[in-house]
Parts: C-alpha cells; sequence; structure tokens
C-alpha cells in the first residue's frame, strides 16, 4: 500500500498562524530545550563518573549536580514550546506516529517522573554532604532513565519521518486495525545515528557549560579547580567533537536518500550543513583558549558559539525533516487562517513576559554580585 | 480512523487521561493556591516580624516547590502526552483553535517555575519587598494558567457561539468558562489550606505555631469552599441539555453528585468546627483526614466533569470516538471503514494477529472473530466504540453489557447506539457495517447470568434460564 494512504486529512480548521511563524518558533524552542536537555543526557553521567575521578572531577561532579534541578526545570519547561507547534504544523504525522509506539512513548512522564526525583533525592543528599551507596546508585539510575527518554524520544521524532515504515509497524503491532503501541522505530536506520549524534552533541555542550560556568563562578573553588576544568572541558569538547563527527558523517552518507543528500549538499542550503557540522569546532577552538582557565570573555563567547552550535543543528534538522516528508506532507497545502485576535495578545504576553522575567533574573543577579564581593568563606563542597 | 485507534486492554485508552488528569488536578490547584498562601503569609510575616513563622514559610516553600515544580508540572506535560495518543482529533481541534492561548499559558509557565525558584532559593537574600513582589509573580503567573487552561477545558463542555463563528475569544469566553474560573480557582485556596495542614502537622510541633498556622489558613479554605459550591451553581445551570441529562440518567452520576455534595460539606465542617474555630486540631490525623476528603471531591468532581461531556470530547465538534459530527452522513453513504484512513487501510491489509510476545499476549484480551464479517465488525467495535468500551472485562465492557441481549436488541443498538442511549454517539455507517459490528458483539456477548429467579411456581424454575 502507499504509505502516503496513512496521513490523515488536514484539519478543517486550517492552520493558526503562517507555516514559518510555528516553524521559527518550534525551532527557536527546540534550540532553547536542547541546550539544558543536553546537560542532563550526557551531564548526569558524567557527573556520575567523576565522582570517582578525584577532588577536583568530584567538585564539578557536585558543582553540575546542585544546579540540576533548575536546569530540569527549564529543560522540560522549554520543551513544551516544540511540542506545542510539532502538534499545530506537523499533526498529520506527529499523532500517528506517537500512537504506533503509544506505550514508550507514554513511559517518558513515568520516567521522567522518577529521574527527576532521582536527581532530586540526589542533591539532598548532596547538599546535607551525606551521598550513600544508595545515593550514587539513584544518581546513575536517573542518569540512564534521562538516557532512555533520548532513546524513546528518538524513536518517535524519527518515526514521525519514517512514513514509509508505517505499513508494516502497524501491520506488526495492531490487532484488528487498532494500534497496540508496542512499535518502536529500531528498523529504521536513522535511528541510532540520530540517538548518538546528540549525545555528541551534548559532550560538547557540557564542555561548554562548563567553561562557562568556571568563569563566572569556579574561582571561589580556588585556581587548581579552574586549570583543572578549564583542561576537562577541552577534553570532553574533543569527545564530543569527534562523537559528533563520526556520527553525523554515518547519519549522513549512511541514512540520507539520494535527495536530501543532494539538497543539504546544494545551494542554498550547503553553508548551513557545513556550518552544522564544522560549528563544535569552533567551540573547541574556544576551549583551547581557554585551557589553562576560563576568562569570562571568552567563555561568554563560547557560550553563544555552542547556543549557534545547537540552533544550527535545530535549523538543519527541520530543512532534513522537510526534506524527508516532502514526497507525503506539503505543508504549504495547507490552508491558513492566522488568528490575529489571539497572536496579537500572545506577542504582547510574550513582551511582558520577558520583561518580568529580565525584571526577576537582574534581581538575582545582584544578589550574587553583591554575595561575590562579600569576603569568601572558602572553597564551596555543595 | 483519521489516525491510528490506540486500543488499551481492560482500562481504555480515554481512561488513561482521567487518570493522568486526576493525578495532575490535585497538584495543580495546590500549585495556584500556594502560590497566593506564599505570597500573601510571606507579606504578612515580614509586616509582623513573625521570624517563627517566616522559617515555617520557608520550609513549606521548598515542600511546596519539590511537589509542585517537578510532579505537578510533568503530570501536566502528561495530559498533553495523553490525550495526543487517546484522542487524537479532538487534540487536534483543540491545539489549531488555541495554539495561541497554549502560548500565553506557557510564557505564564515560565514565569512560574523562575519565580519559584527565585523565590525559595534567594529566601533572606533578596530584600523583603522584592522577594515579596516575586511571591506576587509566582501566585499571579499560576493563577492566569488556571484561567487560560480552564476556559479551554470549559469549551469542551459548552463551546457556545465558537460553533457557529470559529473565533478564538468566543472559544475562550465560552458559558461555562466562568462557573468553572471561579470552582477551580476556589477549589486552589481549598486545596492549598489542607496541603498546609498536612505540611505543618507533620512538620510543626504542637504549639502555638501550628494553631496559629491552621487559624491563618482556615479563611482562604472556608472562602474557597464558597467559591467552589458557586461556580458549582453556575456549572450546573450552563451546563448544555445532554449533559444535564447525563447527570441525572447514569446512577454512578447520581451516587457522584451525592458523594460531591457530601464531601465539600464535610470538608467544609471540619474546616469550620476546626482549624477555624478550633487551630489546635490541626494534628497529623485531621490532616490527612480532611485532605483526603478534599482530594476525594475534587477527584469526584473531575471525573463528573469528563462524564456528562459524553457523546462528544468537544461538545457538537467531537464526538468521543474521533469523528467529527458533520463526517456522519458521508460515512453513512461510503461506509465507515471505507471513510477512514486507518480503517480504510485495515481493509486492505487485513492484519490479523500481532507479531511478538507482547502484542500476542495483548491481543488475547479480545475475543477472536470467527469469519470475515465478525472481523470486519471487530475493526468497527475498535474504532467506533473502543474508546468508551472494553471488550468483555474491564471498564463498561461491551461482553457484561450486552449479557442475554437477544440479537434483535443487539442489532438496534449497533444500528442506532444514540437512540438507545442519549449518551452515546450515532452509528456512523452503512446498514452493512452495522450488521458486521452486531455479529461481532454476538461473539463477545456473555450469556445471562446464572440461577436468576424471575417469579413463578418456586425457585426451581430459574434453572431454566441457565
Amino acid at each position: 500500500m502507499n504509505p502516503a494512504d496513512l496521513l490523515a486529512p488536514p484539519s478543517p480548521l486550517g492552520f493558526p498562524a503562517p507555516y514559518w511563524f510555528m516553524a521559527f518558533f518550534k525551532v527557536l524552542g527546540f534550540s532553547l530545550h536542547a541546550v539544558p536537555m543536553n546537560l542532563w543526557y550526557a551531564g548526569i553521567l558524567l557527573a556520575m563518573l567523576l565522582w570517582w575521578s578525584g577532588e577536583h572531577g568530584r567538585t564539578w561532579s557536585t558543582r553540575l549536580m546542585n544546579r540540576m534541578p533548575v536546569i530540569i526545570a527549564f529543560g522540560v519547561n522549554f520543551g513544551i514550546v516544540p511540542l506545542l507547534f510539532v502538534q499545530t504544523a506537523y499533526y498529520r504525522v506527529f499523532y500517528p506516529a506517537t500512537i504506533l509506539m503509544a506505550w514508550f512513548w507514554l513511559s517518558v512522564i513515568g520516567l521522567l517522573t522518577l529521574a527527576y526525583y532521582g536527581v532530586y533525592l540526589y542533591v539532598i543528599a548532596l547538599r546535607a554532604g551525606n551521598v550513600s551507596r544508595f545515593h550514587r546508585a539513584v544518581g546513575w539510575i536517573s542518569a540512564l532513565f534521562f538516557i532512555g527518554i533520548g532513546f524513546v524520544f528518538a524513536n518517535g521524532l524519527s518515526l514521525m519521518n519514517n512514513v514509509a515504515g508505517w505499513p508494516e509497524i502497524w501491520r506488526n503491532t495492531s490487532i484488528s486495525g487498532a494500534a497496540l503501541g508496542t512499535a518502536l522505530n529500531i528498523g529504521d536506520r536513522t535511528l541510532w545515528p540520530r540517538w548518538l549524534m546528540m549525545f555528541g552533541l551534548a559532550l560538547t555542550t557540557v564542555a561548554a557549560y562548563t567553561a562557562f560556568e568556571t568563569a563566572y563562578s569556579g574561582h571561589r573553588e580556588g585556581e587548581g579547580y579552574v586549570r583543572w576544568a578549564g583542561s576537562f572541558a577541552l577534553k570532553l569538547c574533543a569527545v564530543g567533537v569527534v562523537w559528533y563527527g563520526i556520527t553525523a558523517l554515518w547519519y549522513m552518507l549512511g541514512t540520507w536518500p539520494h535527495q536530501t543528500l543532494e539538497a543539504m549538499f546544494a545551494m542554498p542550503r550547503v553553508p548551513l550543513t557545513v556550518l552544522t557540522g564544522a560549528g563544535p569546532v569552533l567551540v573547541l577552538l574556544l576551549l583551547w583558549l581557554q585551557r589553562r582557565g576560563a576568562t569570562r570573555r571568552v567563555a561568554l563567547a563560547t557560550g553563544f558559539a555552542q547556543f549557534g552550535v545547537v540552533g544550527l543543528n535545530a535549523i538543519s534538522r527541520q530543512l532534513v525533516q522537510n526534506l524527508e516528508l516532502a514526497p507525503y506532507l506539503n505543508l504549504m497545502d495547507e490552508p491558513v487562517h492566522t488568528q490575529w485576535s489571539s497572536l496579537i495578545p500572545f506577542l504582547v504576553f510574550f513582551l511582558v513576559g520577558v520583561g518580568v522575567l529580565v525584571w526577576m533574573v537582574m534581581q538575582a543577579v545582584a544578589v550574587n554580585r553583591r554575595e561575590a564581593t562579600a569576603p569568601s568563606p572558602g572553597p564551596t563542597t555543595g | 480512523m483519521h489516525y491510528p485507534f490506540w486500543y488499551v486492554p481492560f482500562l481504555t485508552s480515554p481512561m488513561l487521561i482521567a487518570i493522568i488528569a486526576i493525578l495532575h488536578v490535585l497538584v495543580s490547584h495546590y500549585a495556584v493556591g500556594g502560590g497566593f498562601f506564599l505570597a500573601v503569609e510571606t507579606q504578612h510575616a515580614y509586616r509582623t516580624r513573625n521570624e517563627a513563622y517566616l522559617q515555617y514559610l520557608r520550609q513549606h516553600a521548598w515542600f511546596f516547590v519539590l511537589i509542585t515544580v517537578v510532579y505537578g508540572a510533568i503530570t501536566g506535560v502528561g495530559i498533553w502526552w495523553t490525550i495526543g495518543l487517546a484522542s487524537p482529533l479532538a487534540t487536534e481541534t483543540l491545539i489549531h483553535t488555541f495554539v495561541f492561548g497554549w502560548a500565553m499559558e506557557y510564557v505564564v509557565f515560565v514565569l512560574e517555575i523562575a519565580s519559584a525558584y527565585i523565590f525559595l532559593y534567594y529566601w533572606g537574600r533578596l530584600d523583603q519587598r522584592t522577594h515579596v513582589a516575586i511571591g506576587w509573580i509566582y501566585a499571579i503567573s499560576a493563577w492566569i494558567s488556571l484561567v487560560i487552561i480552564t476556559c479551554i477545558t470549559a469549551f469542551m463542555l459548552n463551546p457556545g457561539a465558537w460553533v457557529r463563528n470559529h473565533a478564538f475569544w468566543s472559544g475562550m469566553l465560552n458559558p461555562q468558562a466562568v462557573p468553572q474560573i471561579l470552582a477551580r480557582t476556589g477549589g486552589s485556596f481549598l486545596l492549598a489550606s489542607l496541603y498546609v495542614y498536612l505540611h505543618a502537622s507533620f512538620k510543626v510541633p504542637i504549639s502555638d505555631l501550628r494553631s496559629y498556622i491552621g487559624a491563618r489558613s482556615a479563611r482562604p479554605a472556608l472562602l474557597g469552599a464558597v467559591l467552589v459550591t458557586l461556580g458549582g451553581i453556575g456549572w450546573l445551570v450552563m451546563l448544555p441539555d445532554s449533559s444535564r441529562a447525563a447527570l441525572m440518567t447514569a446512577s454512578v452520576l447520581n451516587v457522584l453528585t451525592v458523594l460531591i455534595f457530601a464531601m465539600t460539606v464535610a470538608v467544609f465542617a471540619m474546616l469550620y468546627l476546626g482549624p477555624y474555630r478550633n487551630p489546635g486540631w490541626v494534628s497529623p490525623g485531621f490532616a490527612i483526614l480532611v485532605l483526603g476528603a478534599g482530594m476525594a471531591a475534587t477527584t469526584t468532581g473531575e471525573y463528573l466533569r469528563e462524564a456528562v461531556r459524553k457523546p462528544y470530547i468537544i461538545y457538537n465538534v467531537v464526538f468521543s470516538n474521533q469523528i467529527l459530527p458533520a463526517e456522519v452522513p458521508h460515512l453513512r453513504t461510503v461506509g465507515y471503514l471505507n471513510g477512514g484512513v486507518w480503517t480504510r487501510a485495515y481493509l486492505a491489509i487485513r492484519p490479523e494477529i500481532p507479531r511478538g510476545p507482547v502484542g500476542s499476549a495483548l491481543a488475547t484480551s479480545m475475543p477472536a472473530p470467527a469469519n470475515d464479517r465478525e472481523a470486519r465488525g471487530a475493526a468497527v467495535f475498535q474504532y467506533h466504540c473502543a474508546s468508551c468500551h472494553a471488550t468483555t472485562i474491564g471498564y463498561s465492557p461491551v461482553g457484561q453489557l450486552l449479557r442475554g441481549w437477544t440479537p434483535r436488541m443487539i442489532r438496534d443498538v449497533a444500528s442506532q447506539p444514540e437512540k438507545v442511549h442519549f449518551f452515546m454517539p450515532p452509528f456512523a455507517g452503512t446498514p452493512e457495517d452495522s450488521e458486521d459490528l452486531a455479529l461481532y458483539l454476538m461473539r463477545m456477548r456473555l450469556p445471562h447470568p446464572k440461577g436468576m429467579y424471575y417469579g413463578g411456581p418456586d425457585l426451581r424454575s430459574a434453572r431454566l434460564l441457565r
């Protein structure tokens, strides 16, 4: 059967805004989500590993885990934006893909709750200074759950694009035409490089975060720690770049159809493709400059560069997704009934919200600055 | 039928929405009311220089963040996750109608998270005025979030003028919006106080401070109970006729209506006699009892709110079995299975037995069709009926409901379900489709229970019914 026959008819309500508007917020939201998501995806695992790696490793682990509850809160929060707009623009592929793997998709909620509370349990013990074997086990379980959640996401998002694979998956996991929700997209060769590529990117994000965080608040741990953190960030980023490079090549050359490859390596997309692939090298160079200790200005540039890398990755993913779906889904064909009466209030809400957020953050930053200039109580251990 | 139907044995997939929604609202109301509690009480404690109370409030803020920011936020996302899986067409409709409503809600959600963490982690570090201001930013953001989400859920029960004009604000300002906002705001104040009692009863030793906490939280709780009652009356008045009729007809809903009334009165009485008149009553036992009663009332309310919408998910817009009312005449012409994307694919492929041990195990919960017509009937059952009915065991199982029914009765309910029960959607297929469905229903039908005595000379006649 023709897989295109499995696509639902377009919504009679039409798109509530032009496609570009939704795609912009989807990509922006994903980029904002990806930074904290990268930090828990690879960061918790590294924090567990580095607990045993000596004094500075343990300090790094403690500092990262201390901030993890807030990082997760914002990461989950930012993930809502792409989820909202993917359901608005790509609903015809999103719903079938997630329903075919419904039990795994639903498991994300349970795994996330457990992993998140696991992190809290670990951090509470960390702050009380009594991390036991039990707490370390909980930390490891959280790390593995987050990696598992990443695998489920890689399945869901790759299955969205793998319309050609739907009939076979549905045939094997349905009863009287109804999906059992027990499928995974493991037959799709794009799944593994996509999942692993994100882990490579996550390693570079953790490296950039380390430089940034050390430059801005790591000095209170002493010069030794600052030097160690600079060197660690560089090595971690190097591993991440190699990992990202290998998996990206595998993804592009090993799984992209000829048309996608041709489109992504032709004008006007080729500069984006090259930058997406080479971006992490810029971060690596910036970290090399800070290998003996971060400076705030370069660390800030590193942070921006890594956000740029993540953003470029999100844009490229969006373009590849559209190319993969092009045989089945023409988003430009959907009728558009722009909801000005709600879009304008949203933009007003957005601006006011950003203003209030900035004011609150400024209050917190002012407190931090005031406390930083006060006499230091000595190195912190969390 | 436009999307694959997710078959969940025993429970039915929409019941997963109900479970996650109830688990969420028990905390989300606290997330709103608790925000007001912290803002008002912290301001009060600063003004009265009550250090002991401030110390308690700080402890409570930690408990609050741990419960609401983690569990509350994730289960909120969980509802969205589940509605997309169990009711994709309704979700598609809601998202295309209210995407910017949700986007606005998202903005205040970011403010909630940021202000909650700053309020907690900068306690004693920010000046008092700024600290209180951030508490109020949280409380107001959380309440705006409640208002937006309530408008959307109220829309599902009565979309009002939206059905005619498809205008965003007609949908948001629907007839059910104000009553439900009142009820949920009241529920937030009420539940927040009950959580405070629970927390204080375990964390604060028996003392004047515990009594003080009990007394301070009694007034908002009583105000909350009044708002819940007013909102509940408004909800009842603004119900569509079919929902009010469902409330009167279904015996389980009769019982639940009485239960919610009884629980609300019980909570009100406990609050009045307890913390309001005798603040010293706030003990762990009392707190668990009153919070349990409050949760029971909230759970019952949520269940009722969902149940009375039948046969719609969105009143007059989407049926509970993922069909748009406007599609029914077309489906009655071309046939139900032929009219849907995935049902048409089923006719082309006819997969019967799922592969793998898990798939095979899940498949055993569904009686195997004996022939081709029953197989078609089974597919009609999955897509047309299984949103609300399990097969032979579970939630509202068809096999049990049809115990002892004659073929004619089954054919009647298969061809005209809306005439048999007004809270069922109409049959959206050809007579041949309904006959296929009837044949499969007969396969699922269980026999009349044995040993029932219907009169006659003596009990031995009961054997005739075996």
